[in-house]
């Protein structure tokens, strides 16, 4: 059998986003001996992944996102696919913490929370977010 | 989500419930509005019930917090747990909010 994927898509519209949190947090649930860290580090880079496709990437407009959710042997790995304005992620900055900023948090929880986060312009789009199960996987792979 | 307001003399107690997103967040707004167009003094955001927040949800708290300091109030968020408490420890906020 090969690596379980799991998929789903929404319309680029907020009000979806419940539903894809609900599939996301699902699908952590199936990681082996996984924590509640590991689920909500999980769920909230997603969160922030969906607000940037529907915010910035098919706004004012709709479109379709479609979410996958593959589950390897030492690791989750999300991709987001849209037909959007694509996103420059490499240039967007790291925020400064100490002014207080009350936007472009989104990126930063995005690379905090999840181990490897990239990118590919294109049609479609799309961003691929991977968290191990465990850190020292990370380190040796 | 869901939000409530409670005063009591210098004090405001601004409850909010479930899911503070970019979705929910434009919801709060108008009170927030209010909080600062009154120069409430004391500000504690409860929490306690917060079940998820995103950088929308932060940005609405952060916001309430820097638009209060000129006139001297002063808002702390209470009851963080779980989601919230992780977003906010990662944003370095527990700290500032004095939680």
């Amino acid at each position: 059998m090969g690596t379980p994927v799991i998929r789903l898509m929404v319309p680029s519209r907020l009000e979806y986003r419940d539903l894809a949190i609900r599939m996301v947090a699902s699908a952590c649930k199936l990681v082996p001996g996984s924590r509640g860290k590991f689920s909500i580090e999980v769920i909230s880079a997603f969160g922030e992944a969906l607000n940037n496709v529907v915010l910035h990437g098919y706004a004012p407009r709709t479109g379709d996102i479609e979410i996958e959710v593959e589950l390897g042997d030492d690791r989750l790995t999300i991709r987001l696919m849209d037909y959007g304005k694509s996103l420059d992620l490499a240039a967007v900055p790291t925020p400064d913490l100490e002014s207080l900023p009350e936007s472009g948090l989104g990126v930063f929880i995005m690379r905090s929370f999840m181990d490897d986060v990239s990118y590919h312009a294109g049609a479609p789009n799309v961003l691929s977010m991977t968290k191990y199960f465990q850190p020292k996987t990370r380190e040796n792979a | 989500m869901r939000f409530s307001r409670t005063d009591s003399s210098d004090q405001t107690v601004l409850r909010i419930e479930g899911v503070l997103d970019a979705l929910t967040a434009p919801e709060v707004r108008p009170t927030i509005e209010a909080l600062v167009a009154e120069q409430r003094r004391t500000i504690v955001v409860d929490v306690s019930s917060l079940r998820l927040i995103d950088s929308s949800g932060v940005g609405v708290i952060v916001s309430l917090a820097k638009r209060c300091r000129p006139f001297g109030g002063v808002v702390r968020v209470s009851g963080l747990k779980d989601q919230p408490l992780a977003i906010f420890k990662l944003l370095r906020l527990d700290r500032v909010f004095g939680s």
